[in-house]
């Protein structure tokens, strides 16, 4: 293995990536992908905009939706003497999200112990949203009605919750690191595919059979831009994290650069593994966003907890290194543990075999090419 | 007329001979779609609960016991605060509940209690929604006689399925995505191939050429959606269809002419399917993320509102919810056709030009 050709190869790399404008797409497409998630998925509710039907116009109902004019969830509007097809009307049309029908006789229904009924109408079509405005709706209606019972309620159970990691409840805290695991794992992953399978399809890469080049020289001459210019990324994305969507960085620095240093070259040797099996640019595009997409997104425990996670797609999310990896990342976020949790070490770990079993796997089957 | 079919006719029987594009279409249209469906589950569900208890059992066994599926896992003892506080930062265990020694006896004497409740709130909407259901089996329990009666009704997706919503909104990615690829990529292999050149010697008037080829690739992409639709849509989700089907078919003929137009636009600027592939990926994504097909859109901030004004797919998305879930009316809709035709005539007019450029 001779270090002079190495370079005389990398050096190539860079041109043709510089050239072929590549070079773009490898800062512009994670820092898009973070940017437009990070805004893009937004599961909490505010301002929910709704309408108060109010056909009794007591004290009490008057109280009732003060409740809601006070909450910075809802966004309310109160009218009188609509009728409910005009109300519901709304509703369809999108322009409403919550209607609440306050029923003609809500005080005196009271007084007299009659249960009074209070409908609840819900657009449905976001089904997350949906039920978190129906929680709130349930929380400020349970509320004002505990206001009004005189006598206190026999064995009253009160939950006093503490938010751990991400006191707020903010998504921002809940998707971007997640979303790290995401990009690092799909752009590195691409790229190393490509610049191998670019040369298959424009038939360079006889150029390599016919050379004295050694495969370990092709391999690491590919394989070493990549990763240099994803390790850029890194730096990028930790900036974007903490900066524009201000998620707090609770753990080691050093912890989350060696992680991600170690997690790109998995991704790398899973590129390796793809440009193996395709011989055009596209298919092998096409086949490294299917494998590597929806694992991201899935089974990376950024959606859904691990630990919510059961059978197949529990399997699953141990089969790839985004779960590992995000594991550490949200503890250096958000948690800041480090590697004082056996957990994490354990996970590095992995991390660190996983490269070297995808690199090393990678690479013995490209020599298979030669003949 | 007959020229117009015949080149029609190539194309697809082109793009049947490409096995690896049948194969990708396919997919797209059929396990992709079913997976963001299956998949994509953003309700809390099997949440992994641990506990201490602190007070010998009996409320607090009573309790916990009204914690089951398919909410909540078995809940886990833990044997002190620390092994169970533990297990959270490992995020081994979400929700960490404690019964304070204190616990039984305060609910006795004083007729009140408190549960203490550790949330790993990384997840931030499953962890909320996971307090919410604790909530409501407390209030339960306490068996608090509330004076007025709740009626809550989910409309237009009463069982609040996050699949149904999930698939459909997939498929509509899928549909602009393959709209753009399918149509760049048939200008785009003439260019690869070198028959650029017998194309232009062709003695058929260009326009006929470009309306040709965007057609068949309209054809191929509308064929996808009929698959998606019946097969996975209606087999695997059993989505509702409470407006007519015919409409949404065309508002998807309509919206495929649109994608191609921008399918046209990025034939003409690339020199290669793997520069297709990649400005494909940069415009399709803030098209899409501008669409409200994940956020609503009035809940984004009000500059991203007007910008997905911009967006087709925003109507398109608007126009297919309110045909399959709200049932909304065919006169209803025109504004949803307005916005797709008129987008897609400006996107496929500027493509068109764009590529006849270059004959």
């Amino acid at each position: 293995m001779s270090f002079g050709v190495i370079k005389a190869y990398m050096l190539k790399e860079f041109k043709e990536l510089i050239r072929s404008k590549m070079i773009a797409i490898v800062y512009i497409l994670p820092t898009m992908i973070i940017i437009l998630f990070g805004y893009g998925i937004r599961m909490e509710v505010t301002h929910a905009r709704t309408l108060i039907v109010d056909n009794d116009l007591s004290k009490i109902s008057q109280d009732l939706a003060q409740h809601f004019q006070n909450s910075k969830y809802f966004d309310t509007r109160i009218e009188t003497g609509v009728s409910l097809q005009e109300a519901l009307q709304s509703v369809k049309r999108a322009k409403t999200d919550i209607l609440i029908v306050i029923p003609d006789g809500l005080e005196k229904g009271l007084i007299h112990k009659e249960r009074p009924e209070v409908a609840v109408f819900i657009d449905g079509a976001f089904p997350v949203r949906a039920s978190t405005m129906e929680n709130y709706v349930k929380g400020v209606i349970f509320n004002a009605a505990l206001s009004i019972i005189k006598e206190s309620p026999e064995n009253l159970i009160t939950i006093s919750s503490r938010n751990l990691f991400n006191q707020a409840m903010r998504d921002e805290d809940a998707i971007v690191p997640g979303l790290i695991g995401l990009v690092l794992l799909v752009a590195p992953a691409i790229l190393s595919a490509l610049l191998i399978v670019k040369e298959k399809e424009e038939g360079t890469i006889f150029n390599f059979y016919s050379s004295p080049v050694s495969r370990g020289e092709f391999i690491l001459a590919k394989i070493i831009p990549v990763f240099m210019l994803h390790s850029v990324n890194i730096l990028i994305l930790f900036l974007w994290a903490t900066w524009l969507f201000e998620v707090p960085f609770r753990g080691s620095f050093f912890l989350y650069w060696i992680s991600s240093e170690l997690y790109i070259l998995s991704s790398i040797g899973i590129g390796l593994l793809v440009s193996v099996i395709t011989r055009a640019q596209i298919v092998a595009i096409v086949l490294t966003i299917i494998i590597t997409i929806i694992p991201g997104f899935l089974y990376s425990g950024m959606l859904m907890p691990i630990s919510s996670m059961s059978g197949e797609s529990k399997i699953e999310a141990h089969i790839y290194p985004v779960m590992y990896y995000n594991h550490i990342i949200y503890d250096t976020f958000l948690i800041g543990q480090g590697l004082d949790s056996p957990k994490s070490r354990l996970y590095l770990l992995i991390l660190a075999l996983y490269a070297l079993f995808t690199l090393f796997i990678g690479s013995r089957l490209i020599k298979k090419e030669k003949n | 007329m007959k020229i117009f079919i015949s080149l029609v006719a190539k194309e697809i029987i082109a793009f049947f001979r490409s096995w690896g594009l049948v194969a990708i279409v396919l997919y797209s249209f059929t396990l992709d779609i079913y997976i963001a469906g299956a998949g994509i589950e953003m309700q809390a569900k099997n949440i992994s609960v641990g506990y201490v208890d602190e007070t010998g059992g009996g409320m607090s066994e009573k309790i916990l016991s009204r914690l089951h599926m398919p909410e909540f896992q078995k809940p886990r003892l833990f044997m002190s605060r620390e092994d169970l506080s533990r297990s959270i930062y490992n995020r081994e265990t979400m929700v960490g509940i404690i019964f304070d020694s204190d616990f039984e006896k305060n609910l006795k004497r004083y007729k009140r209690a408190q549960i203490d409740v550790l949330l790993d709130s990384i997840s931030a909407t499953q962890s909320f929604q996971a307090l919410q259901y604790l909530q409501n089996i407390v209030l339960e329990y306490s068996q608090i006689d509330y004076p007025v009666e709740l009626k809550i009704h989910k409309l237009f997706n009463p069982n609040a399925t996050t699949s149904q919503f999930m698939a459909m909104a997939e498929m509509l990615s899928v549909i602009t995505l393959l709209g753009v690829i399918l149509t760049a990529a048939v200008f785009v292999r003439e260019k690869e191939n070198g028959t650029w050149e017998i194309m232009l010697l062709t003695p058929v008037d260009p326009k006929l050429i470009i309306l040709a080829k965007t057609f068949s690739q309209v054809l191929i992409v509308m064929g996808g959606v009929v698959i998606a639709t019946g097969i996975v849509l209606f087999g695997a989700f059993d989505v509702p269809i409470n407006g007519s089907l015919a409409a949404f078919f065309l508002l998807s003929f309509f919206y495929a002419f649109t994608s191609a137009g921008i399918g046209l636009f990025v034939a003409a600027v690339s020199k290669s399917l793997l520069q297709v592939a990649q400005l494909s990926i940069l415009i399709m994504m803030p098209l899409i993320f501008l669409s409200g097909a994940w956020t609503p859109i009035h809940a984004m901030h009000p500059l991203l509102q007007d910008l997905s004004l911009l967006s087709p797919l925003r109507y398109y998305i608007e126009g297919s919810e309110s045909i399959f879930f709200r049932g909304t009316a065919f006169d209803d809709l025109w504004s949803y056709f307005a916005g797709v035709i008129l987008l897609g005539s400006v996107l496929y007019f500027y493509g068109f030009r764009k590529i006849g450029r270059l004959f």
